[in-house]
């Protein structure tokens, strides 16, 4: 064959063109109609931008209906440090911001705004707020004059309201900017359309409290705005808009009044008893405290006051790093710490409920079974002492007259006689102490109640931290009264009361009692999306011979010979009679726990009213007080029926 | 007698004269420029007339001035006897030289890191262009001198022929266009008649060509990174590479029917650089989808097959040369510039003929086609 032949050369370009077309059309083939809907989806998110606007978080309403907490518009000011440094005239722009603003109603000085361009933000990603709550003019003098404010910048966001200013803020929480890393693990709830309520970099979510706890339900549906971008970023048009939708509302047990009472009282008590001593000479501290008002018939939480405590108000805007290091020492105490959930006591003798029960229960005594008390009560050989406080001697007492006039020496002879049981620690456990309740709230404290196997397996753990792992008789006297081998938080301690005050139910305790949808009307039940229902988790039996002697026993508590006595003098208890436990802590070195454990009106309990002061002294005079209070507004509400409508009606 | 056939001849020439060269206008040619053309001018516009509402108009003027001008210059270069243009030839090839070496002088323009056009006015000219057809006339007179015997000494000068723009392009930098010249080159010496094993050393010698410039410090790295980008899609650190993305993913935006014309967000939006020129094909293909894109390139293809048809018909051998050039120039044209588009092909600049804005380009497409015509009009006579 002549390789050179023309015709054959003609021949060889021609199939080298025909190829080159072939390969063009199977190329295209395969990008229009193989690969095309994978490569569409790269090209839709390269040409579009997605801009996410928060929507308003849903409103808190307490169990009366009232708005808690509430949002608004705020317009806000706030200068990008970075930027700030690349502006030539820093002052003169620093000087003309002041200025505008105070030209406009919100009167600044230049040092001022220095000032809070120095403050560390607890958020370093925000610009520095320069001034919140601006006016409408200020912006659209800033918005006209752009050029002449460069690195200022402002925007209209929801924040937070608190009708009730600091009331309840444990409770409630507050919000604030998304982290990076929660941004990441958080897992985006639905609204009632079933519309992902996603997050962005810019969200903002409940960080503490309901806030954090129904974030899924508290958090609106973001905007959604998509916009079609060209090749330079600058949005040219919006492909689709989907506005903001407010989250759900939701409505607590809490009743505002009783809680600002609860918190009132509290601050007030301590503030009285701060610096001066208890009876045997030590000077009182009381740097903190808190109230628990339970509903014992379903567990809603009626009011939770702690102190000292913070305003949520102070987060809305974002905090400075200064004013959070504060909050965290006041009297030397953390305001952030919600101490009814969170703090952990020895019971001190409010104990004697557990242990009264464990010993009637098991057969140990009847309500008749008596000792003479005098005053001291010895174990082992050689003896060791146990002493009444304050020495005093009760003589022939039985279960009823040792709870009523607090007598540590019958319930050491019943620790005593309980050694080498575990009677004590299953009725502890059987009122719900060991173990968290289940509050719908974070940051919940677990407390403790050591067995002998417990003491010696946290010693053969932590050997330094327990040195000694034997249980001795003197441990299972000790746990008699609520000492020594035993924590309990304030509301496991209100849950036990509350146990024992409805016959025997252990419920989960709950602040949230009503999901509604978004601008929900209260009083709608329409607008309700669900209801939490009350929870039981657990059951102590107490038969009319169990229940019986102690009812009595801690009846006489609030009255004449009874510990609380004092603190109820002139309590009308004809109309709301008070059942209820005091209860005196040592904690070496400082001044007592005192606490006070209580429930009324005694025939048919609406309210558990548990108060715990930190080294505060004798329980009926700091928590009796507190208490005493808090019942002067329930007993109140009962008489005048305003309390009644609303409370408890969770069916 | 003599008289009366001469007048006969003028006045009834089409009619009376079966050889008469227009009697064998190519209609099926002139179907698919006049088609083509108007793809491009639409192409041209919808890709250059942004995202609105201030739609901008000046390339759909331009390119349409460029189209009437490319017209006229295709008829003068058809009803010209090209046998005659054999003659000046090595004029044409003299000019664009001489043009070529200014355009790397003080004299031309730089855009883009390459010296390659004379600004004139608002137009811009660019000798490479010219330089495609005026190679193509002077490799067609050479090797139809040579009568299909190629020795050693003739290869030299022929190689020498194309070596001196091809060199001159290079100082520009154009690196697409001298590729078009290569691809001209190996076509007419093909079906010129250079033996096999010229053949066969001369593709060794360029396959050893590419590879050491691939690795030598001739090539800048931008260069190096464009030309082996469609080799490795995954590497995410070449820059070259974003282009191509944006450009398939616009293709695959058209699927089967095209997004609709001026719907083309990718296209509209600019996401695709150099999209009325290099990247042209993005802007038909998600605009008129498989369907539209793939007619454009039938459009393209019977174009060819008719050059490749008029090569074998034609006259003489300098007309089936001329054919040659000119359908390399095509074929490598459409194969190049698509093919990049697509991702099947090294990134590197050369247009789209006639669908693609330039004037030069255009123009020199145009007056190839004239050729090509002109080939097919005097085939009897």
């Amino acid at each position: 064959m002549d390789t050179s032949s023309p015709r054959l050369r003609m021949s060889i370009l021609g199939v080298v063109v025909l190829g080159c077309f072939l390969a063009l059309f199977a190329r295209l083939w395969y990008l229009q109609i193989m690969e095309a809907p994978a490569l569409a989806v790269q090209a839709t998110a390269n040409r579009t931008r997605t801009i996410a606007t928060e929507a308003p978080r849903g409103r808190i309403f307490d169990a009366k209906g009232r708005v808690i907490v509430d949002n608004r518009t705020s317009l806000i000011v706030s200068i990008d440090r970075n930027e700030l440094k690349k502006v030539k005239n820093r002052n003169e722009l620093i000087a003309r911001l002041a200025d505008v603003l105070t030209a406009n109603g919100t009167p600044i000085k230049i040092s001022t705004i220095e000032k809070r361009l120095t403050e560390k933000q607890a958020d370093q990603l925000q610009g520095a707020p320069i001034a919140a709550d601006v006016t409408e003019e200020v912006i659209h003098h800033l918005s006209e004059y752009a050029e002449d404010f460069p690195s200022v910048s402002f925007e209209r966001k929801t924040v937070r309201v608190y009708p009730y200013g600091t009331a309840a803020s444990n409770v409630l929480g507050y919000t604030g900017r998304i982290t990076a890393e929660t941004l990441k693990s958080l897992e985006a709830g639905t609204d009632p359309d079933g519309v992902v309520k996603s997050y962005h970099p810019d969200s903002i979510i409940g960080l503490a409290g309901v806030e954090a706890t129904y974030e899924k339900e508290l958090r609106g549906t973001p905007g959604v705005e998509l916009v079609q971008v060209d090749s330079k970023n600058r949005p040219v048009g919006t492909e689709s808009y989907q506005p903001p939708k407010s989250g759900n509302d939701i409505q607590l047990h809490i009743d505002i009044d009783v809680q600002i009472r609860a918190e009132q009282a509290l601050v007030d008590r301590l503030a009285v008893l701060r610096g001066t001593s208890q009876k045997d000479g030590t000077k009182r501290g009381a740097p903190a405290g808190s109230v628990v008002v339970l509903d014992p018939r379903d567990g809603g939480v009626v009011a939770l006051a702690t102190a000292p405590t913070y305003d949520p108000q102070e987060f809305a805007n974002g905090i400075s790093q200064d004013r959070y290091n504060q909050l965290q020492n006041i009297n030397g105490a953390s305001a952030l710490i919600d101490r009814s959930i969170s703090g952990q006591y020895a019971p001190g003798s409010t104990f004697k409920l557990v242990t009264a029960t464990a010993a009637l229960s098991n057969g140990l005594i009847d309500s008749k079974s008596s000792i003479y008390d005098d005053g001291v009560y010895r174990v082992g050989n050689p003896a060791q002492e146990f002493t009444n406080a304050g020495d005093q001697k009760n003589g022939n007492i039985n279960v009823i007259r040792a709870l009523t006039v607090s007598s540590d020496v019958y319930f050491y002879w019943l620790g005593d006689r309980m050694d080498g049981t575990t009677l004590i620690q299953d009725s502890a456990t059987a009122y719900g102490f060991d173990q968290k309740t289940g509050i719908d709230l974070p940051n919940e404290s677990t407390g403790y109640v050591w067995t002998k196997a417990e003491k010696k397996a946290l010693h053969n753990k932590y050997p330094e931290a327990y040195p000694n792992g034997d249980w001795y008789t003197g441990d299972n006297v000790q746990l008699a009264v609520g000492q020594y081998v035993i924590v309990v938080t304030p509301l496991q301690l209100a849950r036990a009361y509350a146990a024992f005050a409805n016959g025997g139910t252990v419920y989960q305790p709950h602040v949230v009692w009503k999901i509604l949808k978004p601008n929900s009307t209260v009083t709608n039940p329409n607008d309700v999306l669900r209801v939490i229902a009350p929870v039981v988790t657990g059951t102590v039996t107490l038969p009319p011979d169990v229940r019986s002697p102690i009812e009595s026993g801690l009846e006489g508590v609030t009255s004449g010979a009874g510990t609380a006595a004092s603190a109820f003098v002139g309590f009308d208890q004809t109309a709301f009679p008070i059942v209820g436990k005091t209860g005196t802590a040592q904690v070496k070195g400082i001044a007592d726990t005192s606490l006070f454990a209580s429930y009324g009106p005694a025939l048919s309990p609406k309210w558990v009213v548990t108060a715990v002061m930190e080294e505060s002294g004798f329980g009926a005079e700091a928590s009796g007080e507190v208490s005493r209070r808090v019942y002067e507004l329930l007993a109140s509400q009962t008489l005048t029926g305003a309390g009644t409508a609303t409370i408890g009606s969770s069916d | 007698m003599l008289p009366q056939s001469i007048s006969s001849r003028a006045s009834n020439m089409s009619r009376r004269d079966p050889t008469a060269p227009l009697r064998h206008v190519d209609p099926v040619l002139i179907a698919c420029t006049v088609i083509l053309s108007i793809v491009g001018v639409i192409a041209v516009y919808s890709a250059t007339r942004g995202p609105g509402p201030d739609y901008s108009k000046a390339y759909l003027y331009k390119q349409s001035t460029f189209m009437v001008i490319g017209a006229g210059v295709m008829v003068v270069f058809s009803i010209v006897d090209y046998r005659k243009l054999h003659d000046w030839a090595w004029v044409f090839y003299g000019i664009t030289t001489a043009l070529l070496v200014l355009v790397v002088s003080p004299l031309g323009s730089q855009s883009n890191g390459a010296q390659s056009w004379f600004a004139l006015g608002p137009f811009q000219l660019q000798p490479a262009e010219f330089a495609k057809l005026s190679l193509i006339g002077a490799l067609a007179f050479l090797v139809s001198e040579f009568r299909g015997d190629i020795d050693l000494r003739r290869l030299v000068a022929l190689l020498a022929t194309a070596g001196l723009p091809m060199a001159l392009i290079m100082l520009q930098p154009d690196l697409g266009e001298t590729l078009i010249l290569v691809v001209i080159t190996m076509a007419i010496l093909l079906v010129g008649g250079l033996p096999t094993k010229y053949i066969v050393a001369l593709s060794l010698v360029g396959l050893i060509g590419v590879l050491g410039a691939l690795n030598s410090p001739v090539l800048a790295d931008y260069q190096r990174n464009r030309l082996t980008a469609f080799v490795n899609p995954g590497d995410k650190s070449n820059k070259a590479l974003y282009n191509i993305e944006q450009s398939q993913q616009a293709i695959a935006n058209g699927r089967l029917t095209g997004q609709g014309l001026f719907d083309g967000p990718q296209t509209k939006l600019g996401f695709v650089p150099e999209q009325q020129t290099d990247f042209i094909f993005t802007a038909v293909a998600e605009q008129f989808g498989f369907v539209g894109s793939a007619v454009m390139l039938l459009l393209y293809g019977l174009l060819c097959y008719r050059i490749w048809r008029i090569a074998q018909v034609a006259k003489d051998t300098f007309g089936t040369y001329i054919c040659v050039g000119v359908l390399a120039m095509f074929g490598f044209s459409a194969f190049e510039n698509v093919g990049m588009a697509m991702g099947i092909m090294p990134v590197t600049g050369i247009p789209l003929l006639l669908i693609s804005a330039g004037g030069s380009s255009t123009i020199t497409a145009l007056a190839a086609l004239g050729l090509v015509l002109n080939v097919h009009m005097r085939r009897f006579q």
